[in-house]
């Protein structure tokens, strides 16, 4: 098979059109759910079709995987909005209601968001990190068990900071100064978080207990406004963390990009060699950086457990830590894109909650929790233009 | 002589855009150490869970011995008394029921990095036999027994090869990293799983007035016969021969046919592989498909030789396919290595189960949390070359000093 | 320039398992100067300058800069001391600017937090005016050409106040009319009083831009002197320790008919710019083609391109009369084509397979290695035995693992599965490429017993000596275009003419 097959340049027409079928997707299912809730089944079969025409130009024009991008939007679209058109108005309504929709996405978001802004940090410097959803389970138990401990809620951050830094940081001992390899140990640390963490759980409360959360103080909600109405809804009553996962946007965005040691930290995760010979300390920030990931996932797991739920079991987490990895591959290991990610997944993950209350759709609401995987795979697999992670990414390094 | 050699050893070529391959590095490590470092590697993972076991106040040497005596391993040693002898027995059946599974699971892995490439789809690919093999195994009434049975593990493999294969065409393709996709494979498959058993879901049994969320089960005809123990007590069928079976399969693949041969050359080295002719892509998929046949395999014995049907929280539940990557890699992906390895793993699970582990002694549901902080120490210090690298520094001082020139990797 | 010197390097040793990579060198450096180093590959030039910048910590001797003995044990320490080194791979970060890759670890900063980009960017623009250094500061460095990239590199160096720049090898990569930019900038840097050690093995531009050269052989310092009364000839002896000119012994060719022709052919390179544009020639049987050229001007694709390894654009490629181009490469491994790649490690063996394995890795598909899938050892490992033995490879047997095997060996190895398979032509790329005296003598020894046999043989190099030596028609390649064919007896100023694009374009 030949290598670097380099085709004719794709003209600009079908930029337009493959970015056509994408937007007229969206659109065709939009249209089926409130508050227009078209009824006819007619419109989002035909506007996906369109959709998967413009789609088909565009691929065959050479621009792959915009084509694709739109192909598998315009199928996509059929599909939901069939099912949209099929489910009734009544209990479109009851199910898709904005407001709440977006405060559950919030919600169902935020731990990714810590995981992922935490994932990146790592990866910049150049230490894959798959181990995320490890880190995340050991702040989610730490969380709750120091919270329960000493009573509050924010001490309890603290401890599931600590225990999830202790996790990166002997990961980061493996991965950095034995130069093992990141993805085998990022796995055993996973396996390792859900050992010990079940083991302490079941140890310390009981195969059947829970911890009495009535000792403990969960993360505080910031209430604004109780209106109706899309803002006071979606943005009125959110937790404290979420708000804080916001500014944690900002921030990162500001440290990775704009600061000296955002700079340093990113020469690292390109060319550890370059940044070796002009001084600066590529074990040091890598640890640094892989430490700092395990804390930030750490409080997403929090989040989860003293924020949201208000308890534990056993592998709570379920993966989330692989979807927040997902974001950030899918947004291009930058803040911005990992951050909307991570809503994306959270907004599938909050419709897919909402739709088991639809009589009917009770068992394809479980089929929707696979909705984000699949949109990962389909980020993965390049739809969303080439993914090209830190240079370095993955590659131990060693002093000579 | 230039100065570029004293180096460590050569640096794995990149496997895609994502992190490097780990063929390479896993190559030096079954080269270095033989048979002493997984020893070593299981040993020192069982001493660090012992620390675990003590620092929650019981004693490890009797949770130890609590546990191995649920294995059914003493079966073996010839001092035992009768009646022992008898127990030993039961428990041995269970313990190499759980050990078939992980030796094809176990296989799914293997192979997969043979080629380069880390399988963490077994799982998925796993969960996708055994849902395809409910399904076919409880349809066609009145086929006859045999028939059935081949037809039945025949879906599931080339199903769990088509669910590994999607990830391996994404990383033919477009480079797609096999560990995110299998990844999302296998959460895809857990919901499918939890979908299509489910109140209301396409394949579940309407037996009890469809209150619970169960499969069909399989027709009786479909049963894998029990050669050892008592069917109505789950003793040991012939899908354990299978697995052996699979274990040849796998030797002789890799090791005595072209496609072997080019799976190995792929997973050492793509460039050189190129270069010498061979499409890598091609080689990407169909290494991953046949890994996901194992798993697939896997699936379809497990239905057939005991599980009889499947429950959503069975899906849900089972961890055979993560299991499987410790046994792979403390077997060094080699068939030998596998086997002793399931064998090791098959006993822990079995020996730290409810049923066999006496309470008193150490709860088994903390025991079960403790297999996986040793399963999960053992990729653990697999994945870290400490001790190759040691080793391999010894023999470099060998060789620079003139000595014979060590044999190749052939098996 | 005044007597004091800005430094002093005495008694440097340096060991590693092995060898003795430096041995009790004296190296000296005064202000304003250029001094060069001279050497051939593992000399021990670069050991040296990794000491003196920190990267190696040396067994025995010591370091005198200004007047003050230092102990370096980082590149900070020397770069705090005013040494400033311009690696041969350079240290620079693909997707940053220029300015970024400037002023890392040393930023200019808002208030210590913010990264003040502005004022790096003027800072940049200022000492490129002062020395001559054209660049554009917001370019990212994986956009702008090597040359201009060296020149970021002299820059990092000078802003972190380098008063000593080394330079290890800067013209490997440069064209010709880029070098002579580069020495314009270096007398432009001593004219201020900056001094310049000048690692290099090419003797014509050590005489062109030196002070003062010193040689180093096998560790040891073997003279300083001054440049004046200096000639290649006595260079070169004084590199080597004995005269060099290593010809084989070869009778002249007797080429019969064309065995592969390329016609017009158009790579492009995987960032999609032009590498090929247009090149023809072709290979006859009994003969030794030679295409020469500074790295860098297409070779590589060229290759790529006959074997079936890339896509041709346009153009055709005929082997024996058939039509190979765009087919893949094992299809022109079938039809006859013989490939030694440029990379033995990376390319051409599986070092982790066996020599049996490695030996079959075109051929294990067929009969009699394999049959209908189906690999049969015993064959393999006779097979094997007999072409180890007839190619003389030593360090194991065909089961010992390839990379066990030294250099030459390996080499030897992927010679002999080349040669074996009988092709009508064979690619040399690079053949003798780190290998020790003993072992390039038998290559070369091999190809033109090749060539007598029949065989047409493109050979492809970067070592002028061996593509004169070897070659009975040489072309000389030069940003994708074959520009000058000659005959065996040209001299190395012709060809190195040519190289640099120079006068005489008798185009191809």
């Amino acid at each position: 098979m030949a290598a670097a097959r380099v085709v004719r340049e794709p003209s600009p027409a079908s930029r337009i059109t493959g970015v056509a079928g994408i937007v007229l997707a969206l659109l065709a299912y939009w249209l089926t759910l409130p508050p227009v809730a078209a009824t006819s089944l007619v419109l989002p079969i035909v506007l996906g079709a369109v959709s998967i025409g413009l789609g088909a130009y565009t691929a065959v024009d050479g621009r792959r995987r915009l084509g694709w991008g739109a192909i598998s939007a315009g199928g996509l679209a059929i599909l939901l909005g069939a099912l949209a058109v099929h489910a009734g108005r009544g209990n479109l309504d009851s199910a898709v209601v904005w407001g709440p929709l977006f405060a559950s996405m919030f919600v169902y978001a935020t731990p990714l968001t810590y995981a992922a802004l935490g994932g990146l940090f790592s990866e910049r410097s150049g230490v894959v990190n798959i181990g995320l959803e490890g880190m995340m389970l050991t702040g989610c138990f730490f969380g709750i068990w120091g919270a329960e401990q000493t009573g509050h809620w924010y001490l309890g951050m603290l401890i599931a900071m600590g225990a999830g830094g202790l996790l990166a940081l002997i990961y980061g001992f493996f991965a950095i100064h034995l130069r093992a390899d990141q993805i085998v140990g990022g796995t055993a640390i996973n396996f390792l978080a859900l050992g010990i963490t079940g083991y302490l759980f079941i140890d310390i409360y009981g195969s059947t207990g829970t911890p009495d959360m009535s000792n403990a103080e969960s993360v505080p909600n910031i209430s604004i406004s109780n209106a109706n109405g899309f803002f006071p809804q979606a943005f009125g009553d959110l937790n404290l963390l979420v708000w804080i996962s916001f500014a944690l946007l900002i921030l990162t965005y500001l440290f990775v990009f704009r600061t000296p040691w955002g700079l340093r930290l990113r020469a690292v995760g390109e060319h550890p060699r370059a940044a070796d010979t002009v001084g600066i300390s590529v074990f040091g920030v890598r640890y640094a950086a892989v430490t700092f990931s395990g804390m930030l996932s750490a409080m997403g797991g929090a989040f989860l457990s003293i924020g949201f739920v208000h308890s534990f079991n056993q592998n709570m987490t379920e993966g989330r830590g692989f979807i927040a990895l997902a974001a950030l591959i899918f947004g291009k290991w930058r803040p911005g894109g990992a951050f909307a990610a991570a809503l994306l997944f959270g907004f599938s993950s909050a419709l897919a909650q909402r739709l088991g209350s639809i009589p009917n759709w009770a068992t394809y609401a479980v089929l929707f929790q696979a909705l984000p995987y699949v949109l990962t795979l389909v980020a993965v697999a390049g739809v969303i233009g080439r993914s090209i992670p830190p240079a370095a990414d993955g590659e131990p390094y060693q002093k000579q | 002589m230039s100065e570029q050699q004293f180096e460590e050893p050569p640096r794995a070529p990149t496997g895609g855009d994502y992190a490097p391959s780990v063929a390479e590095r896993l190559a030096l490590y079954q080269r270095a150490g033989g048979f002493v470092t997984p020893l070593v590697t299981a040993i020192i993972a069982f001493f660090i869970g012992g620390l675990v076991v003590l620092a929650s106040g019981s004693n490890p040497l009797s949770t130890y011995r609590a546990i191995f005596n649920g294995t059914g391993l003493n079966w073996f040693f010839p001092w035992i008394s009768s009646a022992d002898r008898t127990l030993a027995a039961l428990n041995l059946q269970q313990t190499l029921l759980l050990t078939t599974p992980l030796i094809l699971c176990g296989l799914a892995v293997a192979f997969a990095f043979r080629c380069g490439m880390f399988n963490i789809g077994g799982q998925g690919q796993y969960a996708v036999g055994s849902i395809m093999a409910v399904w076919v195994a409880s349809a066609f009434v009145g086929m006859n027994g045999p028939l059935h049975i081949v037809l039945t593990i025949v879906v599931a493999s080339v199903c769990g090869a088509l669910w590994a294969g999607i990830a391996g065409l994404l990383k033919a393709t477009v480079g797609a990293h096999e560990v995110i996709s299998t990844i999302m494979l296998n959460w895809i498959a857990y919901w499918i799983g939890s979908w299509v058993f489910a109140l209301g879901g396409p394949l579940q049994s309407h037996a009890n007035g469809g209150s619970v969320p169960v499969s069909h089960d399989i027709q009786p005809n479909t049963h894998l016969h029990v050669f050892w123990g008592n069917p109505v007590l789950q003793g040991l069928h012939i899908g354990f021969f299978v697995a052996i079976a699979a274990l040849v399969v796998y030797w002789i693949t890799l090791n005595r046919t072209t496609l072997g041969y080019q799976v190995r050359a792929v997973g050492f080295n793509p460039e050189a592989a190129r270069y010498g002719g061979m499409s890598v892509a091609r080689n990407y998929v169909v290494a991953m498909a046949i890994a996901g046949g194992f798993a697939g395999l896997a699936g379809a014995i497990d239905v057939l030789g005991w599980e009889f049907r499947l429950n959503v929280n069975d899906i849900q539940v089972s961890q055979i396919g993560f299991i499987a990557i410790a046994v792979a890699l403390l077997g060094r992906n080699t068939a030998v290595g596998v086997f002793f390895s399931a064998l090791l793993f098959g006993a822990l699970l079995n020996g730290t189960s409810t049923r066999h582990l006496d309470p008193s002694v150490f709860r088994p549901d903390l025991a079960g949390n403790l297999t996986l902080i040793i399963q999960g120490l053992v990729v653990l210090f697999v994945g870290a070359d400490v001790l190759v690298l040691w080793l391999w520094s010894q023999r470099r001082k060998l060789r620079l000093a003139r000595a014979d020139a060590n044999t190749a990797v052939t098996s | 320039m005044s007597a004091a010197p800005v430094l002093e390097l005495r008694g440097i040793t340096k060991r590693f398992p092995g060898i003795v990579a430096n041995d009790h060198v004296d190296f000296d450096l005064l202000p304003g100067e250029t001094h060069a180093l001279l050497g051939e590959n593992g000399a021990g030039k670069s050991t040296l300058m990794n000491v003196l910048y920190g990267l190696y910590h040396p067994d025995e001797g010591e370091i005198v800069v200004k007047g003050e003995r230092l102990s370096l044990g980082s590149p900070s320490d020397a770069i705090e001391h005013g040494i400033g080194m311009v690696h041969q791979h350079f240290m620079l970060i693909p997707v940053m600017t220029v300015a970024e890759n400037v002023v890392l670890a040393s930023e200019p900063t808002h208030g210590k937090a913010f990264l003040d980009m502005g004022a790096a960017i003027a800072r940049v623009e200022e000492l490129s005016r002062r020395f001559g250094l054209t660049v554009d500061p917001r370019a990212r460095v994986e956009s702008i050409t090597v040359g201009q990239q060296q020149r970021v590199e002299i820059l990092k160096a000078l802003y972190r106040g380098a008063d000593i720049l080394i330079l290890d090898e800067p013209t490997a990569v440069l064209t010709p009319q880029e070098a002579t930019d580069l020495f314009g900038i270096l007398r432009s840097l001593t004219e201020q009083g900056k001094s310049v050690i000048f690692i290099s093995h090419k003797l014509h531009e050590v005489l062109e831009i030196a002070d003062r050269i010193s040689v180093l052989r096998r560790g040891k310092l073997v003279e300083t002197r001054q440049r004046e009364g200096a000639t290649e000839e006595s260079l070169a002896r004084a590199m080597v320790g004995r005269d060099v000119l290593l010809r084989v012994d070869k009778k002249p060719a007797e080429p019969g008919e064309t065995l592969l022709a390329v016609e017009d052919l158009q790579v492009l390179d995987d960032r999609g710019l032009e590498a090929v544009r247009g090149v023809s020639f072709e290979v006859r049987a009994g003969e030794i083609v030679g295409i020469a050229g500074v790295d860098g001007n297409g070779q590589t694709q060229l290759i790529d391109a006959i074997a079936g390894l890339t896509h041709v654009e346009s153009g055709r490629v005929l082997l024996g009369g058939r039509d190979l181009t765009g087919k893949s490469a094992k299809e022109a491994l079938d039809a006859g084509l013989g490939h030694i790649p440029e990379d033995r490690q990376r390319r051409g063996l599986v070092l982790e397979f066996s020599l049996a394995e490695n030996l079959v890795l075109h051929d294990y598909d067929k009969e009699p290695v394999s049959r209908l899938g189906w690999l049969r050892p015993g064959v393999l490992i006779r097979r094997a035995g007999g072409l180890l033995k007839a190619f003389d490879v030593r360090g194991g047997g065909p089961a010992t693992r390839a990379g066990a095997l030294s250099g030459g060996n390996q080499q030897k190895v992927v010679l002999a599965r080349e040669i074996e398979r009988n092709p009508s032509v064979l690619i040399a790329a690079q053949p003798t490429r780190g290998l020790d005296v003993g072992a390039i003598e038998f290559v070369h020894r091999r190809l033109v017993e090749e060539r007598d046999e029949g065989r047409g043989i493109l050979l492809v190099s970067l070592e002028l000596d061996e593509i004169l030596s070897l070659s009975d028609r040489i072309f000389v390649i030069y940003e994708g275009r074959l520009v000058a064919e000659y005959g065996p007896d040209v001299t190395e100023e012709e060809l190195g003419i040519a190289m640099t694009g120079g006068r005489s374009k008798e185009a191809a």
